[in-house]
């Protein structure tokens, strides 16, 4: 029978590599998470209600509410106010003098979209200078507040209640004053926005919303400049700049290698080396060839001593990893097709032969690698991968530099991508976590006395982990021989 | 001779205003004078190199005062600039602890970073630590990452502004540097098997949950680019992304990211002078580096304790060398004899004209499917997982042109893709089950039962 309470314990130091490696994986989700919580934030909140920031006048009350019915001014005090509210609007639109030719035309196009269900008269030349000082991108809760405000003001003798309107109108105006000194000379101007009759949502008036200018002009700027800096790069500097950079490279590299060929004994340059190393590092210049061009040629023509970072021998591991699994899956699918006639059979054999070179390329660029990075005799040259040598922190450089666009058409279809996309990563990183357990638990089955409590449980927990995703266990009976 | 003199004196102008255009590009530049100590070495110009240099080499999101973690025996944060990495890194500033050795950290990490990048000089890593030595030195690799390659570019690319939305962006992270333990693990103790097991269902689940989390990240997305159609300035891309519309919700943020806008343009544009002047630096670094030649012959071969040219990416080599060995191997099992029957059947069946065309043009078909899979694991020529990231844009109508990538095509992409690794994955696992039925097989009297539907 075997023991319930059988459990197996890893060495420390196994231990120690397996947990490292899991642990990186989760600490790599939960940072991924992490990220994500942040931006579904900003996007649950740009889909509720809009609060607008820093209200300062009262509350104005929606239309249902009554007014205080003590408050019935006269003329004069109407008058007087349509007077002090004009001087306040001149010296709003002072202040914002170079947005008037902006924000004037793009009112007409808010205050017609605007669902002011209130009465017709419609007060565009009045609004206009009171947008102003509500002036903001998502003018049109403004444009409608400010419009209703304004009716009552100029619609008295209707019998609309006016103490709502002017106090409104004047909150407007104090508040646009107020905030003025707080604008920063910037033309957007949130903060004074008077406070909606209806509360702004994305859904219903996100269609109105526009991007402020100075926006406009600093994105635009700031394409057209990245779109420059490609082209500049692309076409690159002139012939001079780049001998000269090239040279310091040079002049660079041949100080160390002088000196340590010197300390071995050997002869300094090999010229064709330079050539080769010098093609290698004008990777950035000219177009793009292939890789295994470039690293051909330098093994043809040796290099200098110069070490393989460690970016660039990962890069190559994880190339030639790729590499590996390519090959493997074209060589089943060549062995799995059934050639008919002799013409499908030299294509097939041909397959499998060239395939078979290319291993052998393969194998050839890994043993220059190591003998690089021991720093064996100076052998062929490291090959140097042109893309992958100089990204200072894993950032990839590409040619052009606008930002490319991605086209969806539905949700589904944008979930769907998504949800590949990270699938695709899980993926990857269950393969490299498989290899690792495999690396680590398989040799132990073999070291561990067989029979025991301790490697029954070592066998089951290795069948999980490694065959099932540890999703599913296996069960374990001793057939008792005395039944 | 006025004309001569005022052509001097406009040369001389030339290289304090490229250096001048070069730090105003940087992100923490520093002024023309200290460039010039720093030739002559002087060691003032030192500590503002480091601060420099570790600047610029840091991966994103790590700046100076975040890199507290440095003692000895640490993994260099530097190393791999994955979310990993700055996970690992803790964010409390240390306070307390003494200037000269946080100096020395930053300045040990410089190195490495330098060391991982393969700086072939070795003049910095052999002397002592000290912050105020090596200003020559600092200058030298700091030109040695500008000549290499789009050094610049990349960097205004790292924290370029995005405005737009983008999908996840998944870089293979597979190679794990053993980082700090978590505070559960006990490290000296061996450990239970089970507590792997419930770290890989942590995992497990850790990634249903993001999953989850970002296909509502989707359908808010969508949401949002549906309700905002119409309203950018751009008529190519129609709505407004999240950060704009975040922007035109709250003034805090539109003022930073005009903020971030417009100083990325300033940094844009001193790049674009350094790149029209940037001769005259050169030949100015050439003197720079004769000097250093001529002053310092006792520099010798490369250090011998190369920290992360590790035994790690070594195994790595290893790993795939012996993969290939057996990959290898099984070619050739394969294609001799069918290389012997070929011939012999060759053999019987008669050489005519057409014989040879054939035979070339099928070989030149062949040689074109080898180069086309050579070139698919050259990570350059890949185009399914641009590094760049895409702004997402919802567009209704299949409108032709090549004004995107459609989703439809990266979704084809990505589930080919996807088909693959599960296709290794599964082969890996069945592997381990053969691999685990051998060694269990040993012992007849157990009997194993597997999981039904398996």
């Amino acid at each position: 029978m075997l023991g319930a309470k059988a459990d197996y314990r890893l060495p420390t130091d196994c231990a120690r590599r397996i947990v490292a490696e899991v642990q990186g994986a989760l600490d790599s989700c939960a940072e991924r998470q992490r990220q994500l919580e942040r931006s579904l934030r900003v996007s649950r909140r740009l889909l509720q209600v809009w609060e607008p920031a820093r209200t300062l006048a009262p509350e104005p009350e929606t239309k249902e509410e009554a007014p205080t019915p003590a408050c019935t001014p006269s003329a004069q005090d109407l008058r007087e106010l349509e007077l002090l509210t004009q001087a306040l609007e001149k010296a709003v639109r002072v202040r914002k003098g170079p947005s008037k030719a902006g924000q004037r035309d793009r009112t007409p196009s808010l205050t017609s979209a605007s669902n002011a269900a209130a009465s017709g008269a419609t007060t565009p030349t009045h609004s206009q200078p009171s947008s102003q000082a509500g002036s903001r991108a998502s003018g049109a809760r403004s444009t409608k507040g400010v419009q209703r405000a304004t009716i009552p003001a100029k619609d008295h003798p209707k019998g609309r209640p006016l103490s709502r309107g002017d106090r409104t109108h004047m909150g407007t105006e104090f508040q646009a004053t107020r905030s003025g000194p707080g604008l920063l000379d910037q033309q957007m101007a949130p903060s004074a926005v008077p406070r909606p009759t209806e509360p702004f949502t994305l859904k219903e008036k996100g269609t109105l919303l526009q991007l402020p200018a100075t926006f406009r002009k600093a994105a635009s700027q700031n394409s057209r400049l990245w779109a420059q800096l490609s082209a500049v790069q692309a076409s690159d500097s002139t012939d001079a700049t780049r001998a000269a950079k090239t040279q310091f490279l040079q002049k660079l590299q041949l100080a160390v290698s002088l000196l340590a060929r010197k300390n071995r004994g050997f002869v300094a340059l090999n010229l064709a080396g330079w050539e080769g190393a010098t093609v290698a590092w004008q990777w950035y210049l000219s177009q793009p060839t292939s890789a295994t061009e470039v690293s051909l040629t330098s093994l043809q023509s040796g290099c200098s001593s110069r070490r393989p970072s460690a970016a660039e021998v990962e890069a190559h591991a994880q190339s030639l990893r790729k590499a590996c699994a390519l090959l493997r899956l074209r060589m089943q699918k060549a062995l799995s097709a059934a050639p008919t006639d002799w013409m499908q059979e030299y294509r097939c054999l041909l397959m499998l032969e060239g395939l078979q070179a290319i291993v052998g390329q393969c194998l050839h660029r890994i043993q220059a690698l190591q003998t690089a990075v021991t720093g064996g005799p100076p052998g062929p040259c490291p090959v140097e991968k042109p893309t992958q040598a100089s990204s200072p922190c894993g950032g990839k450089m590409d040619s052009s530099w606008s930002p490319e666009l991605l086209l969806y058409s539905s949700t589904e279809e944008l979930q769907t991508l998504a949800t590949l996309k990270l699938r695709v990563a899980m993926l990857d990183q269950q393969i490299h976590l498989e290899k690792v357990l495999m690396a680590e638990l398989l040799p132990l089955i073999n070291t561990q006395e067989p029979g025991g409590p301790p490697w029954l449980a070592l066998c089951r927990a290795a069948y999980s982990l490694l065959c099932e995703g540890g999703e599913h266990f296996l069960t374990v009976l001793q057939d008792d021989p005395a039944d | 001779m006025g004309r001569r003199r005022h052509r001097v004196e406009g040369a001389a102008r030339a290289l304090p205003e490229a250096i001048a255009a070069l730090s105003r590009s940087l992100p923490a530049g520093p002024s023309p004078e200290i460039f010039r100590r720093a030739k002559f070495d002087r060691p003032e110009a030192a500590p503002v190199l480091w601060q420099l240099l570790l600047r610029v080499l840091s991966p994103l999101g790590i700046a100076n005062d975040t890199l507290t973690d440095l003692a000895p025996g640490k993994p260099c944060p530097l190393r791999k600039p994955c979310p990993r990495t700055l996970v690992s890194t803790p964010q409390s500033p240390q306070l307390g602890r003494p200037r000269s050795a946080q100096l020395e950290a930053q300045a040990r990490v410089v190195k490495s970073a330098l060391d991982s990048q393969g700086y072939p000089r070795s003049a910095l890593v052999q002397f002592p630590e000290g912050s105020s030595q090596r200003s020559r030195e600092l200058l030298l690799a700091l030109s040695w990452l500008l000549a290499r390659g789009p050094f610049l570019e990349q960097l205004l690319a790292q924290t370029r502004v995005q405005l737009g939305d983008q999908l996840p962006q998944c870089e293979y992270e597979a190679l794990a540097i053993p980082g700090p333990l978590g505070p559960h693990v006990e490290t000296e103790s061996p450990m239970d098997l089970r507590l792997v097991e419930w770290l890989m269902g942590k995992l497990r689940f850790r990634w249903r949950r993001l999953i989850s989390s970002q296909q509502e990240q989707c359908t808010l997305l969508s949401k949002i680019h549906l309700y905002t159609r119409g309203c950018h300035s751009q008529k190519n891309l129609d709505h407004l992304s999240v950060a704009e519309t975040e922007m035109l919700r709250d003034p805090e943020s539109s003022q930073q990211l005009l903020q971030a806008l417009e100083s990325e343009n300033v940094r844009l544009g001193a790049a674009l002078e350094w790149r029209q002047c940037e001769l005259v630096f050169w030949q100015w670094m050439d003197t720079v580096l004769d000097a250093c030649l001529s002053e310092s012959p006792a520099v010798t071969s490369q250090p011998t304790v190369l920290p992360m040219v590790s035994e790690h990416g070594c195994g790595e080599l290893e790993l795939v060398k012996q993969e290939l060995q057996a990959l290898q191997e099984e070619l050739r099992e394969v294609a001799e004899p069918r290389r012997a029957a070929w011939e012999a059947q060759v053999r019987g069946l008669g050489q005519g004209p057409e014989w040879s065309t054939t035979r070339r043009a099928l070989q030149e078909a062949v040689r074109q499917e080898l180069v086309a899979l050579q070139g698919s694991w050259e990570p350059s020529s890949d185009p399914t997982q641009p590094q760049r990231p895409h702004r997402l844009v919802r567009r209704k109508d299949e409108s032709p042109g090549p004004q995107g990538l459609q989703a439809a095509e990266m979704i084809r992409t990505l589930s080919t893709q996807e088909a693959g690794l599960k296709k290794a994955l599964h082969q890996l696992q069945s592997q381990c089950q053969q691999e685990l039925a051998r060694l269990a097989g040993a012992l007849p009297d157990l009997i194993w039962i597997m999981v039904p539907g398996h």
